[in-house]
């Protein structure tokens, strides 16, 4: 094999294969959500798009109907509850619980990260088994809308405690901690200007995941008969199946903006939002010799 | 006065004994060091004075009150880790503050603090930079920023060289006697390199298995090391192999030396002396030159000597020791005045 023939193969394995795993996983992603988008915005019979009609008729109309039932915005306004309110109790139990396991109980690790995992192995038709046994005895609790917030944090506890675990063995907590602690912070300091703003990734994205595992939980909102948005887009989609999947594209769409607001959001800071030396300038010079030893060591 | 106090420590993780009979005196304004390998529990010491470990047995004490009990964050200790402990989300100027904010120092009194100890350690000029965009020196001397800035009682330092390449760490240890002079705050320093401790102490503790070994200044603990142990670790050592003749005298190799010990008749032992105790000496010991390095200010050499089943070290300047080379003839001899004996296991 000469040697021009194996540089045009390095190039082709280095660039060409690379390139092309990229547009095709694009594509594969990509195709189902232009379909769903043409679907459910264009006003065009199913049977007819194709390549001729693509750009034909295209309407919000869909979207603007689901908008308008009367059922759709208590729904929207229940689930965004209840995602506040779960992702409220999981940084509530869940952080302060990972951070006492990696300080005081690491031996117990391995053990927390399974049971945490249980949720996601156990069906939630088995939890709901378990809510209509205990239904009786608990329904002045099951009444109330937000009776849902313990069971989607409990169903999101495979993805929160994973994340969380993950940001704090990023860290060096016990460092920190000690460090924090023998300036003078106590424990809520410690936890709320030390470890909360070095957990701030990590505690974003088990936000966000919480946040999807709620907007996409069906089948315990559908037991306790709780109107919330995936509840009422199973029904919407049925009646109007245009405007219901519209819904469906509009939460993607808001998922992946969500996920662009976190990659921003968790960038590391390379300037105060207040800088120091500009607010007394007797410490903006300072002497060369100074400044080298500085930049020395 | 600010004094710190250990007083018959004792602290054990499970079945591992970390402290054992722990007593030490810190004097007002003094650098004590303590010294020892990984694992003879001198960072669990620092970590019992900081609050952050407990003694299973035994007392704190800070200028005389006990602060056994006393959590970690109302103790008043300033403390430089080893690994760099900046908070990553603070600039260097906020990391200073953190401390006098938990105090609640007032707006201004606090920049004036920060400042004057950002200027203390060199780093005015990098007040708004994060801990990313700096060095690991210049991590550390913030991190010693920051312990200074609470006006601390005890300056706590653990290991805070080790993670520094050697310039730095010479330079950044340097400027810590300086400023602990300075400022006269009353530090325990932790670590494992005896340079490092000797340089920089008023006293050494030098540590092995949970006790201290030996307490005492870095000559004292150089030229008259109470054991076999603190020998072996404070530089490098001969051993030479010899027979007690009483108290006070010794045979090596059939000739009679004067050396001070109480050793019985007959009994093995160790003569345990300084590479730069041992001279070369057309009267002592004869023997072969089996190894010589040229290390600029000195010379090390080491001899097979005839008569003595061990290799022995000779350091010292001059031309008479760069000269010789592998396989050369020569003769050493040793400072009788500062030899050690050590019963021989055999």
């Amino acid at each position: 094999m000469n040697r021009r023939l194996r540089s045009l193969l390095g190039i082709f394995g280095r660039r060409f294969v690379p390139t092309m795993v990229l547009i095709v996983s694009f594509l594969f992603f990509l195709a189902p959500l232009v379909t769903l988008a043409r679907f459910s915005l264009q006003n065009v019979p199913t049977i007819l798009l194709g390549w001729s009609t693509l750009f034909d008729k295209w309407s919000l109309s869909g979207l603007t109907r689901a908008f308008s039932d009367p059922n759709f915005w208590p729904s929207l306004s229940l689930t965004l509850r209840l995602t506040l309110g779960t992702v409220a109790l999981t940084m509530l139990v869940v952080v302060p619980t990972a951070i006492w396991v990696h300080l005081r109980l690491p031996r117990l690790r391995s053990t927390i990260e399974f049971l945490t995992l249980l949720p996601y192995m156990i069906p939630a038709i088995a939890m709901v088994a378990g809510i209509v046994v205990v239904k009786p005895h608990v329904r002045w609790f099951l009444n109330s809308d937000l009776s849902l917030i313990p069971f989607y944090a409990v169903l999101a506890l495979p993805f929160t405690y994973r994340s969380i675990d993950a940001g704090l063995r990023a860290i060096p907590l016990r460092v920190l901690v000690d460090a924090s602690r023998s300036l003078g912070g106590g424990l809520a300091s410690t936890i709320m200007k030390v470890l909360v703003p070095n957990l701030r990734a990590a505690l974003i994205s088990a936000s966000f995941l919480t946040a999807a595992v709620v907007i996409g939980e069906f089948t315990i909102a559908n037991t306790l008969l709780k109107e919330t948005l995936p509840r009422f887009q199973a029904t919407y989609v049925g009646r109007e199946p245009q405007g219901g999947y519209g819904l469906n594209l509009l939460a993607i769409l808001v998922t992946v903006a969500l996920f662009v607001i976190l990659n921003r959001l968790t960038r590391r800071k390379t300037t105060p939002r207040r800088p120091y030396l500009t607010h007394d300038s007797s410490f903006e010079e300072q002497p060369r010799a100074t400044t080298l030893i500085g930049e020395g060591l | 006065m600010t004094t710190l106090r250990f007083d018959d420590i004792r602290k054990t993780f499970g079945t591992t004994v970390a402290l054992e009979e722990f007593s030490l005196d810190v004097r007002e304004g003094e650098l004590v060091s303590l010294l020892g390998p990984s694992g003879c529990g001198k960072t669990t010491a620092l970590r019992v004075a900081a609050g952050f470990e407990t003694g299973d047995r035994g007392s704190v004490h800070l200028s005389g009150n006990e602060i056994t009990r006393v959590p970690a964050h109302k103790r008043n200790m300033g403390m430089v880790f080893q690994s760099y402990s900046l908070f990553p989300n603070l600039s260097v100027a906020q990391n200073v503050e953190f401390g006098l904010r938990t105090r609640k120092v007032r707006t201004e009194e606090r920049r004036r603090r920060t400042m004057a100890v950002l200027d203390l350690v060199q780093l005015a000029s990098l007040a708004d930079r994060y801990p990313h965009q700096l060095s690991g020196g210049q991590q550390q001397r913030v991190a010693l920023a920051r312990a200074l800035a609470i006006e601390p009682a005890v300056l706590l330092l653990d290991e805070p060289l080790s993670a520094l390449d050697a310039k730095v760490r010479t330079t950044l240890r340097d400027e810590i006697r300086r400023i602990q002079t300075e400022i006269g705050t009353t530090t325990l320093f932790v670590t494992h390199d005896q340079e490092e401790a000797l340089t920089i102490s008023d006293r050494i503790a030098v540590m092995s298995e949970g006790r201290i070994e030996q307490l005492g200044t870095p000559m004292q603990i150089y030229r008259q090391p109470s054991s076999g142990f603190v020998a072996r670790f404070i530089g490098s050592l001969n051993e030479i192999p010899a027979i007690s003749k009483g108290p006070g005298r010794i045979e090596v190799a059939g000739r009679d030396y004067a050396v001070d010990h109480t050793h019985p008749i007959g009994a093995s032992l160790s003569l345990l002396i300084r590479p730069e105790d041992t001279r070369l000496d057309p009267t002592g010991f004869a023997g072969t030159v089996v190894n010589s390095h040229f290390q600029g200010a000195a010379t090390r050499i080491v001899v097979r000597v005839d008569t003595i089943d061990s290799l022995v070290e000779v350091h010292g300047v001059g031309d008479d020791l760069t000269s010789l080379q592998p396989g050369a003839r020569t003769a050493v001899d040793f400072e009788r005045s500062r030899a050690v004996c050590e019963a021989r296991s055999i």
